[in-house]
């Protein structure tokens, strides 16, 4: 009976696997139709000619693809054949390429009218009358496992094969200069951002990726038998589980989480950044989105989230703050210029509060406050060869008005380190301070909004350049307290003694009149 | 028979309360336009005073309305009615109490007016505009000389791509690479709600002046929206908004039309 069932279920799975994993029925579209399309929806960034020079190009990290190379990113078809499948066409206009510009289109354009197009884009190439002729080899995939993935991570870093490019943790923290085939900048992938893949990380995709490389970049292709550090099919699916269990960080965006929520703990605030105590703290992951608003704009961010985590007790309020970085900027120091593009400054974070914490709905302007609304920056930097990290304290009306205080730090104290792709930084500072005017007083329960920037110093990301985010809140966990209790019961008391005082006032009618 | 009338006590009440659910069933259900919570406050702190003045005005009429106040506590047979009174409504004010002292785990909700009122006029490019009958210089084009009109609106679309795609996407439906670290997310300009609705010069006002140009009901300080003066030319607005109708297949709202 069981063994039935069992059969049934296995059935059923292979039924829903072999569905989802079915290829898209490549069908015949309709070039001319195609044309129109691409002149309306894809002109302004893939460019009049298909060569990726559309208006909006030098603003774009990735660039649009330039059609007429013929060379895909992500395709199907073996290592050695540069032909894509119409299918891998289809699909990247369907589900657009994450952590770029390129957007998915299967809401606005029906099946038949992607057809089209994928006619259309051959013909830039001249690969309307082309096959492809070898298909990557699946092989039979490894289910993932602790073995599996154990063996893909000594595989990953055997050799320095992966590690090489997407450093020891996968964060993509390079010690080397990338470029592509046009000499465009490019960085390797940090793996353990699985919204910033191009196609997917479902291990289907990353074994492709693995197997075909990405064409037009270093990503190479590890099937290729002529390769130093090729890779059987089985080892390949291992690596695929491995890098897939490195995206389980726990660091990702949810719309849900604008509040940092700093825990109370009793005791001194560690002052490491590796100490356990932190992890009292839930983290918040924001988005990051360049400073596209005030001049001088900027359109090419390197860092693309922050984590917060928060402790405060009867003093101290402390933030521990994290964000991948690929680079440690140390403006000084040659191994760091010789990756860094150039005109290069520090890495550096800000923390933004407003000096009062708001009773309504009215707030300082987002952006380094307003003539009317001051705030206080928390500029942390990384520091040179002949200056160490350090943290300065700046008043805020506006993004060109930010004014260091005289006396530098304003009572903030730091610690900071940098590994593997990852910057941790702290900044403290006493919950109250004795220039109420200047400065922000923080109070228990009450939401106070707070705001961060960011800068890669190797990104040329210098003063306006940057990163920022939106206000989000910042609130010190209350500890219980039997206040709201006794207020309650309080209010209730006196209510039913002014009722009773009054019925007995009415109760004599004599003096009732 | 003595014909049934609403008591005078429950007429002082129900006044408000139906002014109230009717604004808010005009603004919020129908126009789909939020009124900021201060300006419902002073709204409904005049209507209350107004009744009041109204049901006290004369002798009588203030008699009328206080009698089964009054009575509660005067009147035996009332006795078991005083007796709810004067257990619920301490309590109640206590649980009010107890639940105003206690820090809330959840963030203020930000209420805000999406398209809030423009002003009659407005200074952008060191000129002043008149919204009222402010009209977009190429629109007539459209008719007289479609070519050039094609030329404008291609203008306009690398305006977009250029300086708008990375929040309203390049699929002008708000969700551009940065849209979810926004807040307010970009507006969506195929929903039938946003341009569909508004004026061409409308959308100037929006463009030029950008987020801080927005009055207070509409919380200026937490909208991303660029001061667009700053960075586009006159023409160059212009163009982009035909490109939003354009790519949408929208029109623009007229006055010709109402
Ligand atoms: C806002 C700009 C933008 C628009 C509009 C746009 N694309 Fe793209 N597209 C890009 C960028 C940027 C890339 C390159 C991403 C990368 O290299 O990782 C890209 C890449 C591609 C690729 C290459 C996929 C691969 O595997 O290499 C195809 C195919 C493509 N776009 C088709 C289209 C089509 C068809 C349209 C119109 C329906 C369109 N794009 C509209 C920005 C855009
Ligand atoms: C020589 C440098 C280099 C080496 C070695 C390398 N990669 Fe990459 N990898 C890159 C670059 C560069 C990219 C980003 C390409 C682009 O611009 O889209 C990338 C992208 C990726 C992606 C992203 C795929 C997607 O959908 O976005 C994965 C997964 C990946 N690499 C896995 C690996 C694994 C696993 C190894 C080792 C077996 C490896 N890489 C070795 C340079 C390298």
């Amino acid at each position: 009976m069981r063994g039935v069932a069992m059969k049934l279920i296995l059935a059923a799975a292979l039924v829903v696997v072999c569905g989802l994993a079915a290829p898209v029925q490549a069908k015949p579209g309709n070039a001319e139709n195609g044309e129109k399309i691409y002149e309306k929806r894809c002109l302004g960034c893939h460019g009049e000619e298909g060569d990726g020079l559309g208006p909006a190009a030098e603003y774009l990290i990735p660039p649009p693809r330039d059609f007429t190379l013929g060379l895909y990113k992500i395709k199907t078809t073996a290592f050695d054949d540069d032909i894509p499948n119409d299918d891998d066409l289809f699909r990247m206009i369907r589900d657009g390429m994450p952590g770029t510009a390129m957007p998915g289109w299967s809401d606005m354009l029906s099946e038949q009218e992607i057809w089209d197009l994928v006619a259309h884009l051959k013909i830039y190439a001249g690969l309307e009358e082309e096959t492809p002729s070898k298909q990557l080899d699946y092989g039979s995939q490894v289910a993932t496992s602790e073995d599996s993935v154990e063996k893909g991570r000594k595989l990953f870093h055997d050799g320095d094969r992966c590690s090489e490019c997407h450093g020891a943790e996968g964060k993509g923290d390079a010690i080397k200069k990338l470029k592509n085939d046009n000499g465009d900048r490019t960085w390797p992938r940090n793996l353990t951002k699985p919204w910033t893949y191009r196609a997917s990380s479902d291990p289907k995709d990353i074994y492709a990726r693995i197997s075909v490389g990405i064409p037009n970049t270093q990503m190479p292709s590890f099937a290729d038998p002529k390769s130093k550090k090729k890779l059987s099919v089985e080892e390949r699916w291992h690596i695929a589980n491995y890098v897939v269990a490195l995206t389980k960080k726990g660091l990702e965006v949810r719309p849900e989480n604008t509040v940092v929520k700093a825990k109370r703990i009793d005791g001194e605030i560690p002052a490491a950044i590796d100490d356990q105590a932190w992890l009292q703290s839930e983290p918040v992951t924001f988005m990051l989105v360049p400073q596209i608003i005030a001049k001088d704009r900027f359109f090419t961010p390197a860092n693309d989230t922050i984590s917060v985590r928060a402790l405060y007790n009867e003093r101290d309020i402390a933030f521990l703050l994290e964000w991948d970085d690929r680079t440690k900027s140390i403006p000084g120091d040659a191994k760091a210029e010789s990756i860094a593009d150039p005109e290069m400054g520090q890495d550096a974070v800000m923390m933004q509060f407003p000096v009062t914490i708001p009773l309504g709905a009215e707030k300082p302007y987002f952006l380094k406050g307003d003539a009317g609304h001051p705030v206080n920056l928390w500029h942390w930097t990384s520091g040179t060869t002949e200056a160490e990290a350090a943290v300065a304290m700046l008043d805020g009306l506006g993004m060109a008005q930010q004014t260091p205080r005289e006396d530098g730090g304003g009572g903030l104290t730091t610690g900071s380190g940098y590994q593997d792709g990852t910057w941790r930084v702290i900044m403290k500072r006493s919950l109250t301070t004795d220039d109420a005017e200047n400065d922000l007083q923080f109070e228990e329960g009450r939401f106070i909004p707070i705001a961060f920037a960011n800068w890669d110093g190797s990104n040329s990301e210098i003063d306006s350049r940057q990163t920022i985010t939106t206000w989000y809140w910042l609130q010190l966990e209350p500890s219980a307290s039997a206040e709201p209790y006794i207020s309650g019961i309080v209010v209730a008391l006196l209510v039913f003694g002014a009722l009773v005082w009054w019925a007995r006032g009415a109760a004599r009618p004599g003096e009732a009149a | 028979m003595k014909a049934f009338r609403i008591p005078r006590l429950l007429q002082f009440v129900l006044v408000p309360v139906v002014v109230y659910a009717v604004t808010r069933l005009i603004f919020d259900v129908l126009l789909g336009q939020l009124i900021p919570a201060s300006l419902m406050t002073m709204y409904m702190f005049f209507v209350l005073a107004g009744t009041f003045m109204a049901f006290t005005f004369t002798e009588d009429g203030t008699r009328e309305l206080v009698a089964p106040i009054k009575a509660l506590v005067e009147d035996p047979s009332r006795k078991w009615l005083r007796n709810v009174v004067f257990v619920v409504l301490p309590l109640a004010l206590g649980f009010y109490t107890y639940q105003l002292r206690t820090p809330k785990p959840e963030a203020p909700l930000e209420l805000r007016s999406i398209h809030p009122a423009p002003p009659s006029t407005v200074k952008a490019y060191d000129k002043r505009f008149n919204l009222l009958t402010l009209e977009n210089p190429y629109r007539k084009l459209q008719k007289e000389d479609p070519e050039a009109f094609a030329e404008m609106v291609a203008a306009g679309a690398a305006v977009y791509i250029e300086n708008c795609q990375y929040c309203h996407g390049d699929k002008l439906d708000g969700r551009g690479p940065y849209a979810q670290g926004l807040n307010p997310v970009p507006a969506n300009f195929q929903d039938v709600g946003t341009i569909a609705q508004l004026q061409e010069s409308y959308l100037f006002w929006r463009i030029a002046t950008g987020g801080p140009g927005l009055p207070k009901e509409a919380a200026p300080w937490i909208s991303s929206m660029p001061i667009w003066q700053d960075f586009l030319s006159e023409e160059e607005t212009w163009q982009v908004i035909l490109y939003l109708y354009d790519y949408t297949g929208h029109a623009p709202r007229s006055w010709e039309h109402e």
